[in-house]
């Protein structure tokens, strides 16, 4: 079902729902990959995977990258596929509900950012900003289900 | 050519139990038959994707005055809806639904169940409202009510065992739907009671 399930980030707890978001990327990760010619680089995963990233951490870097893929990512992902369009809204959309959730928790000061996730997100926008910007934002939504693995 | 086409107008939204539709009054052209298209725009397409409109999956040229959106409200935002009308290669300016709708204020109503007595068994049937319904479950014996215990149902396959009942004793349920994806429960079913089968152990 559409489990909503408490989120530990650090002194952050946050309940969300990650079913539909993972059912929706599920519907089009086939096609959105395939859209990503370039298989020797990762945007979320180079050179260090996420789950090296401290548990004190973990709060301040989703918070980053659920900013990330909300301002930079999803509007650079328009296909000429209106069902792909569909699930990507539905994606931006619950993003953009999480983001708001995570938010809470930054404003109570429970998402501060120490040295290591600052690096990291950093690595991350340089990937990102190493291709261009369709290219990179097609990479980036097919990483998703790695933010996704990782984050639950 | 647009403008002799009205836009459709009285345009609402029934959303009950996480099935939402769009609804609006016909537009009239006799001896013709117009049809609509419906599109929506979340919150996400309002503030980062420059107000942009997605058409809905279901609503395309039809002919009903009436649209289910549930597929496309996806997400626990506030969603803008439009429709239009379409004659030919004549259309119509959009109609806009008045305000946004956000799926977190669908009116949940409480479930259907069937409570059996099974030999010593107490049972329950419950209506499969589809994936993003759980249910919770109270029940007790009657006259023991601040005993009362509770099952979380997730998935609805057939009947869910509650507990073994005392011999001739009256047990009593009642239910409510949860929907995790908008943190919400509906009002309690109506309460309905069994009678265990009496006690037929056999004196050797």
């Amino acid at each position: 079902t559409a489990g909503n399930k408490i989120f530990h980030f650090g002194a952050c707890r946050v309940s969300m729902s990650t079913t539909e978001i993972r059912a929706g990327f599920t519907a089009i990760k086939a096609n959105i990959q395939a859209r990503d010619p370039i298989r020797t680089l990762s945007i979320l995963s180079y050179p260090h995977s996420l789950h090296k990233v401290q548990s004190s951490d973990r709060c301040c870097i989703t918070h980053h990258l659920f900013n990330f893929y909300v301002d930079k990512v999803f509007k650079h992902c328009k296909t000429e596929d209106s069902f792909v369009n569909r699930k990507i809204s539905s994606i931006a959309n619950s993003f953009l509900s999480m983001k708001r959730k995570l938010g809470q928790c930054h404003e109570q000061n429970q998402c501060t950012c120490g040295q290591e996730s600052t690096e990291k997100y950093k690595q991350i926008l340089a990937n990102y900003e190493g291709l261009n910007v369709t290219s990179a934002a097609m990479k980036s939504l097919g990483e998703l289900d790695i933010l996704l693995d990782w984050m639950e | 050519e647009d403008a002799l086409l009205p836009a459709p107008q009285n345009i609402s939204i029934l959303s009950t139990n996480m099935k939402h539709f769009l609804t609006w009054s016909p537009v009239i052209v006799q001896g013709e038959t117009v049809r609509y298209s419906v599109e929506f725009q979340g919150e996400y397409e309002r503030v980062y994707a420059n107000e942009s409109w997605i058409p809905s999956s279901e609503c395309c040229l039809i002919t009903a005055t009436e649209c289910n959106i549930t597929e496309d409200i996806s997400a626990t935002v506030a969603y803008a809806l439009r429709v239009r009308a379409e004659l030919g290669a004549s259309r119509s300016q959009w109609g806009t639904l008045q305000g946004f709708f956000n799926r977190i204020t669908t009116s949940l109503t409480p479930p259907v169940l069937k409570v059996i007595a099974d030999g010593y068994h107490l049972l329950v049937e419950l209506e499969d409202m589809g994936p993003a319904f759980q249910f919770r479950v109270l029940y007790w014996k009657k006259g023991q009510e601040r005993r009362m215990q509770v099952k979380v149902v997730k998935e609805v396959s057939s009947v869910a065992h509650l507990d073994t009942m005392e011999a001739g004793a009256d047990y009593c349920v009642k239910a409510q739907t949860y929907v995790e994806a908008i943190n919400r429960s509906s009002s309690f079913s109506q309460t309905q009671c069994v009678r265990a089968q009496g006690d037929t152990s056999m004196w050797l």
